[in-house]
């Protein structure tokens, strides 16, 4: 009878703990000192991890009453999804989509005239949500991205760089013929965002430079087939098959461009195996990291693929801050964004990723490829990302030129019609 | 008078039962805490899958029911299509392979001999490594030109010609499979080792003395008195094979396209890419997917346990 009686209070306050802490009667607590409001600032930038975390570490000693903590997701795009829907939504944070700016998810940043000031126009401009014209997220530094080549390959073949598909392709060949012993152009193709990039540069490139940014972005987020025209034959989709399928034939890609890294890729370059990558500012560091004495770096924009159009760079925002409207610390967020937005942290972080700083009061020495990016940026049209449809990533894109690197489609215009259809079925989803 | 006279002996007599009544039903009481808890990270969460399954909820907007929309929408998805064969072929490769080589070794490893705890330990040793390393590992001994696998055979005086493997949707599967087996089949070894070390000496003595050969004693004593742990090793497997996601998503990313992709990872996809309701679908039908085999097993083995 004892070990029965002992058995029901064991069992009663198995249960009683399973519910513990479900009270909600508030507890008297001594009058202590006001806990720290704590901030959390979610970023996918991992290049930035350990740069920002110094910068909180050094914000933190400043200001006592407030404490920030940063968290790295690697997947962090999709893992904000994650974080808006459970309700644990950071204060301030690196991905900013146009689906949650649609869903009044940051805060407006437009009335922030203290850092608008010091800010770029034309980033200013990209930072515009096309739909309302105001801003929510705010850039920090800038990125461009173009064609990485070897200067030396260059002159020792007496190449020079191309402007248009024609002398892009010959320069390729002249390499192939003269030096069998490099890659002419090297993709890590394993990694889809890569292949992603090229079709955001090189294929949708013919669209922004044609249109503008601003329409560009509004001709997407309506999904405008007048102005894309994505399964047109000869139009920016097909056209850009057709000469990944032509650069294939002639084996002048890199026989494992399917299962190669972007690491396979920074290090055939940096060690002269091959001659052009497609790539950022973003791989400078990493460039610099496999080989410390190669300096004989060029960069230039994107040829034209399509006849009577212009190369392309890429001169977009990059690193960009959003406060959330579900942040309880609004206030405690943009002191720590005024921080971060002081000239010598900007100058740090720029110095630091090796990208220009987006504030005109930043001086900052940020790479050996300074004076190439500004010639480059003078011989091509300049655009920015797109706005796709959020359930067609980059990386969606990227996967479809393994397909049809692979052999999945028969022509190019197969390939375009695929890609009109996939892009047609997400922004469906995301405009019901 | 009388009431107080009355209500005094029922009032003790249901307090007794009452006692009585918990005394008998304490241990029922006891997996209280755990449906609890069973409930709240199993049951409501399975539900809220299913019900969102009828929906069209893209991870940020309001759901709609659309009924069976997604359901009818994925067997007209090719990608949906592909990624069924990828995992079907991947389970009907890895399980018989498995319960095989599994077997072998257990049978190997039942005798004595010089080195027998090493050899276990080899065999087991890349059970207890994460998939997702075990992907990467295998992605630098497999690279083409540069890998380990290329280095060796060219040292050995070899080449090997096409031998960008993971560039080709049918040998990347194979590949898959054969990297899932390596690692998996110490598990499924030590299970089926339990089971040989079970089997009670004398009825292996009594068949020899009956003059079984060892290919007699074992198909008609070993194999039959086996068939719990080829039960476990075979559901186990089916289960296993047919979620596979980490393995794929480290050695070729479902790639090259979507070609290698298994339904756990489109699920994984689908659901990040404003798909969730869809996502949900084809995570119910993954369910039935898998359910099945499960089931026929069981059956199977069911009437051959009858038949032992």
């Amino acid at each position: 009878m004892k070990c029965k009686k002992l058995s029901l209070l064991i069992t009663a306050l198995l249960i009683g703990s399973t519910f513990a802490g479900c009270g909600t009667k508030p507890v008297a607590t001594p009058a202590v000192k006001k806990d720290p409001v704590k901030i959390s600032f979610f970023t996918g930038k991992v290049e930035t991890v350990d740069l920002v975390n110094d910068m909180i570490k050094q914000f933190n000693a400043e200001n006592p009453g407030i404490i920030v903590e940063q968290e790295f997701q690697k997947d962090a795009s999709n893992v904000i999804k994650v974080k808006f829907a459970s309700g644990a939504i950071p204060d301030i944070t690196t991905v900013v989509s146009q689906d949650y700016v649609d869903q009044g998810k940051y805060v407006d940043l437009s009335n922030e005239s203290a850092w608008w000031s010091r800010v770029q126009p034309s980033i200013k401009e990209m930072c515009t949500d096309v739909k309302t014209g105001k801003q929510y997220e705010i850039a920090s530094n800038m990125t461009m991205a173009g064609l990485y080549y070897n200067k030396k390959i260059f002159s020792d073949l007496g190449l020079k760089e191309a402007k248009t598909w024609d002398e892009f392709n010959n320069n390729l060949m002249t390499i192939k013929d003269k030096k069998p012993e490099v890659i002419p152009m090297f993709v890590g193709g394993k990694e889809p965002w890569m292949l992603g990039h090229l079709v955001e540069f090189m294929a949708h490139g013919v669209i922004k430079q044609k249109y503008g940014a601003t329409e560009t972005k509004k001709a997407m987020l309506a999904n405008d087939d007048s102005k894309l025209q994505f399964a047109a034959e000869g139009g920016p989709m097909d056209t850009f098959a057709k000469k990944i399928l032509e650069l294939k034939d002639a084996g002048l890609l890199n026989k494992d461009f399917l299962t190669a890294t972007y690491d396979n890729q920074l290090e055939a370059f940096a060690t002269g195996k091959a001659a052009i990558i497609s790539q950022g500012m973003w791989a400078l560091s990493g460039i610099s990291d496999k080989n410390k004495d190669f300096k004989d770096i060029g960069f230039s924009p994107y040829p034209s693929i399509v006849d009577g159009t212009k190369p392309v760079i890429l001169s977009a925002e990059d690193s960009v801050y959003a406060i959330t409207t579900a942040s309880t610390h609004k206030v405690e967020a943009k002191k720590f964004l005024d921080f971060m937005f002081k000239a010598e942290n900007l100058k740090k972080y720029s110095e630091a990723t090796k990208s220009p700083s987006a504030f005109i009061d930043v001086k900052a020495d940020w790479g050996i490829l300074k004076d190439e990016v500004t010639k480059a940026l003078t011989n091509g049209v300049n655009i920015g990302f797109t706005s796709g449809p959020s359930g067609f990533s980059g990386d969606d894109a990227g996967r479809m030129i393994q397909e049809l690197y692979a052999g999945k489609y028969k022509t190019s215009l197969d390939f375009a019609k695929a890609y009109k259809a996939t892009w047609d079925k997400a922004w469906s989803a995301t405009n019901k | 008078m009388a009431i107080v006279k009355y209500s005094i002996p029922k009032l003790k007599r249901k307090k007794i039962n009452l006692l009585n009544f918990l005394s008998l039903n304490l241990h029922k009481f006891m997996a209280v805490p755990a449906l609890i808890l069973f409930s709240v990270f199993f049951i409501y969460p399975l539900l809220n899958g299913i019900g969102l399954s009828l929906t069209d909820y893209n991870g940020i907007s309001k759901p709609n029911f659309v009924g069976i929309k997604n359901f009818i929408d994925f067997f007209k998805d090719d990608r949906a299509r592909n990624d069924v064969v990828n995992t079907v072929f991947f389970a009907l490769a890895c399980a018989p392979l498995l319960n095989i080589f599994g077997l072998i070794y257990a049978l190997i490893l039942d005798r004595e001999f010089k080195g027998k705890s090493l050899v276990r330990a080899v065999v087991y040793l890349p059970a207890v490594i994460s998939p997702l390393i075990m992907g990467y590992i295998w992605y630098f001994i497999l690279q083409p030109d540069k890998g380990f696998l290329f280095s060796i055979t060219k040292a050995l005086g070899f080449t090997i010609s096409n031998s960008n493997w993971l560039a080709d949707r049918y040998m990347s599967l194979w590949v898959l499979v054969l990297v899932n087996v390596w690692q998996y089949v110490g598990m499924t070894m030590i299970i089926y080792l339990a089971g040989l070390q079970s089997i009670p000496v004398e009825v292996n003595e009594a068949s020899k003395i009956d003059g079984a050969g060892y290919f007699q004693n074992l198909w008609y004593i070993t194999l039959p008195l086996m068939i719990h742990p080829m039960k476990i090793n075979i559901i186990t497997n089916i289960i296993g094979s047919l979620s596979v996601f980490e393995i794929i998503v480290a050695l070729t990313d479902g790639g090259p396209g979507y070609s290698t992709e298994s339904l756990s990872i489109y699920i994984m996809r689908m659901c990040y890419g404003s798909f969730t309701g869809y996502s949900t679908a084809i995570a119910v039908i993954l369910f039935f997917i898998i359910l099945i085999p499960v089931l026929i097993s069981f059956k199977i083995m069911k009437a051959r346990e009858f038949e032992v």
